[in-house]
């Protein structure tokens, strides 16, 4: 459990169970939450064998400009609806006409539907990385200093605001691709152990993990995002910008798809291993305040004579007033 | 005037006959007044013992003359003296000084001044450290964590642990009896 | 235990077992009334001389007597904003169960981190070189534990940081 799965476990289970071949089909009417509050209602409104996905993002429509449609036409093609009321996007999976199909199609199908809302968005990624993709064919025609403004800038920045005071801008350049994650610290505690491990991101190139992509933080916006709408940061404020930057060598063919996939989870890792870290430290500060009071109790004078039987001479027995 | 907030008050304080107002100078034995200069003026003398390479008897005359009736100004130019006298002995040389000091006539006085001046350069710098103001209301004890700290501020480390290791000789010779007189003697250094 | 620990410590425990002398005393304010004179402050000639022990600028304790209490304040070394914050929620954690501590005082006295109060009630009850043995044990183990949590919280950081970065590889 030290990494976040890329697909969302309980679609995936819920739709294995109904796929396997001696399952019944049943109704079903669930909602599901997932990270950066996209949400998931699967449901089966017309018969029990139809299984409808819908999925509601925050920053749908910006996706949609980056080219979100035709990635999921793509993966979803056949299987997709009409949006459900209140939804953005939804596939339906019909379990008669699955029943039939191979259990490697299945398994197939499993796959794609739970990684839905990484495919919806995977989309500012992809349309960035394929333009890396022509800025580099462009800039082998150029020396550095003759190259048009366009290919030596680099394109624009996709922002995608997924987030209530956060966002992730994606931007290509003709050897890079910089991925810029703008996050918000709830209160101060978070910020410094944010700062401790991301300070970690940064030094990890140094030692072993050299071919990750640099890393870098700082407080206030760097100068990728001059210009972009609703920046905040600086000194005051609990806000921090995490760069990464994508070489050519993530942005491979083979391996784009894992490296989209990876980034994107990288907010909600970093948010969950500081809450790890809370807990943990939380704990021991218990299990050592327990060993205080075990050593004050220590304090307290053995109360092994009160209310034990005594003896006098003669024999009779009395009890000792405490 | 109206937005006093009586019920804070300490009503005790206005009445002269209240425990309150205790007069604490009848606990104080009576003391000479030392002016300034005087105090100045000795700790020239005893700078010059030192250099003079008789830190033992600078040691005794700086706490023979402790100046009680000195105002805050005297008395902190005389704990730096002493403090310096501290600094100068060796750590071999404080258990034989210490035992000349205390077996000499009125030697455990000399001690007692000696671990007032101790506690009293372990309290430098240390926020309401020393008078226990008088406080209309009670629990003026405010506990901020913002602000107010100053990180990393080395220095001092080293002369605390002088003062730590003759404390240390000194509480092995006197014992315990000595901080006692410390805390409930009114004259302080 | 460090070169410079060990007097600092011992300091401590010879000045507490000195302050802690107490003897029952009700107040002379308000009648049928017994309160820790150290914090009600109704009669100057029941306080005494507060002593501090200073380790250096960052670690130091006031420890201020009266007849029938004595406060401890504890000021504990902070050299970061890590080790800052780790000090600030280990000590509130105690606070908010000073219930169970007796001798903890619930509040901190201003400039220092965590404060103990320690009444006659609590002498007579408990045994007074194990009360300053606790006191001793804690501050021993208060700087060994934030030290801890300090590099735990690193070799967590590093650990989830190259877990991370290691699949881009």
């Amino acid at each position: 459990m030290l990494l976040l799965d890329y697909q969302n476990v309980l679609i995936e289970s819920l739709l294995r169970d109904r796929l396997a071949p001696d399952a019944s089909p049943s109704s079903v009417d669930q909602i599901v939450s997932d990270f950066d509050n996209v949400t998931f209602h699967i449901s089966t409104p017309e018969s029990k064998s139809k299984i409808l996905v819908s999925i509601t993002i925050k920053c749908w429509k910006e996706l949609v400009t980056y080219g979100a449609q035709a990635i999921l036409d793509r993966e979803y093609g056949p299987y997709i609806v009409q949006p459900e009321q209140g939804y953005d996007f939804s596939v339906q999976v019909d379990l008669d006409t699955m029943a039939s199909k191979p259990q490697e199609e299945k398994d197939e199908l499993v796959r794609r539907v739970s990684l839905l809302k990484r495919n919806a968005m995977a989309a500012p990624f992809e349309q960035a990385f394929d333009e890396f993709a022509s800025l580099q064919d462009q800039a082998k025609n150029y020396s550095s200093e003759t190259a048009p403004q366009g290919v030596r800038e680099g394109g624009e920045v996709r922002a995608i605001h997924y987030r209530e005071e956060e966002a992730i801008y994606v931007k290509a350049s003709h050897d890079r691709v910089t991925v810029i994650f703008s996050t918000v610290f709830k209160e101060e505690t978070d910020r410094v152990y944010g700062k401790v491990f991301l300070q970690e991101f940064v030094d990890a190139r140094k030692r072993g993990v050299q071919n990750a992509p640099q890393v870098l933080f700082r407080h206030d916006a760097p100068m990728e995002l001059q210009g972009q709408p609703g920046l905040r940061g600086g000194r005051g404020e609990n806000v921090g910008y995490v760069t990464f930057v994508l070489f050519p060598r993530h942005l491979t063919p083979q391996k784009r798809d894992e490296t989209i996939s990876h980034i994107q989870t990288f907010r909600d890792y970093f948010h969950y291993h500081i809450k790890a870290s809370k807990a943990y430290i939380h704990s021991r500060m218990r299990r050592r305040t327990a060993d205080f009071l075990q050593v004050l109790r220590r304090a307290r004078p053995e109360e092994a004579d009160a209310g034990k039987e005594r003896k006098t001479a003669s024999g009779r027995t009395f009890r000792a007033q405490a | 005037m109206a937005n006093i907030n009586w019920r804070t008050i300490n009503i005790d304080a206005y009445d002269p006959d209240s425990a309150f107002n205790f007069d604490l100078t009848t606990l104080t034995p009576a003391v000479q007044p030392v002016s300034t200069s005087d105090v100045q003026t000795l700790s020239g003398q005893i700078r010059q013992l030192v250099r003079g390479g008789n830190a033992e008897g600078a040691l005794q005359g700086a706490l023979e003359n402790a100046p009680y009736g000195a105002d805050e100004q005297g008395k902190s130019i005389h704990l730096s003296v002493v403090t310096e006298v501290l600094g100068q002995i060796r750590q071999a040389e404080m258990t034989p000084i210490l035992q000349r000091l205390y077996q000499a006539d009125g030697g455990s006085e000399l001690c007692d001044t000696l671990m007032k001046y101790i506690y009293k350069g372990m309290g430098q710098g240390a926020p309401g450290s020393g008078a226990a103001s008088k406080n209309i209301t009670p629990q003026a004890t405010g506990f901020s964590q913002a602000g107010g700290r100053n990180f990393g501020g080395e220095g001092g480390g080293q002369s605390m642990s002088v003062f730590l290791s003759w404390h240390e000789k000194l509480v092995e010779m006197v014992g315990p009896g000595s901080i006692v007189r410390v805390m409930s003697d009114r004259r302080t250094v | 235990m460090s070169q410079s620990l060990r007097p600092y410590l011992s300091c401590v425990r010879n000045t507490l077992t000195a302050a802690l002398s107490l003897s029952n005393f009700a107040s002379q304010a308000s009648e049928r009334h017994n309160v820790p004179e150290i914090e009600a402050r109704t009669s100057p000639e029941l306080i005494l001389n507060p002593l501090t022990v200073s380790r250096n600028q960052e670690e130091r304790v006031l420890i201020e007597p009266s007849v029938n209490s004595v406060r401890v304040s504890l000021k504990i070394k902070q050299a970061d904003e890590i080790e800052h914050i780790l000090v600030h929620k280990f000590t509130r954690f105690l606070t908010q169960r000073a219930e169970a501590f007796f001798v903890l005082r619930r509040k901190a006295v201003e400039g220092y981190d965590i404060s103990f109060l320690i009444t006659n009630f609590h002498t007579e009850e408990m045994l007074k070189h194990k009360l300053v043995d606790f006191i001793i044990q804690f501050m021993e183990e208060v700087d060994r534990e934030i030290s801890e949590m300090k590099l735990f919280l690193n070799a967590r950081a590093r650990f989830v940081a190259e877990s991370f970065l290691t699949p881009f590889d």
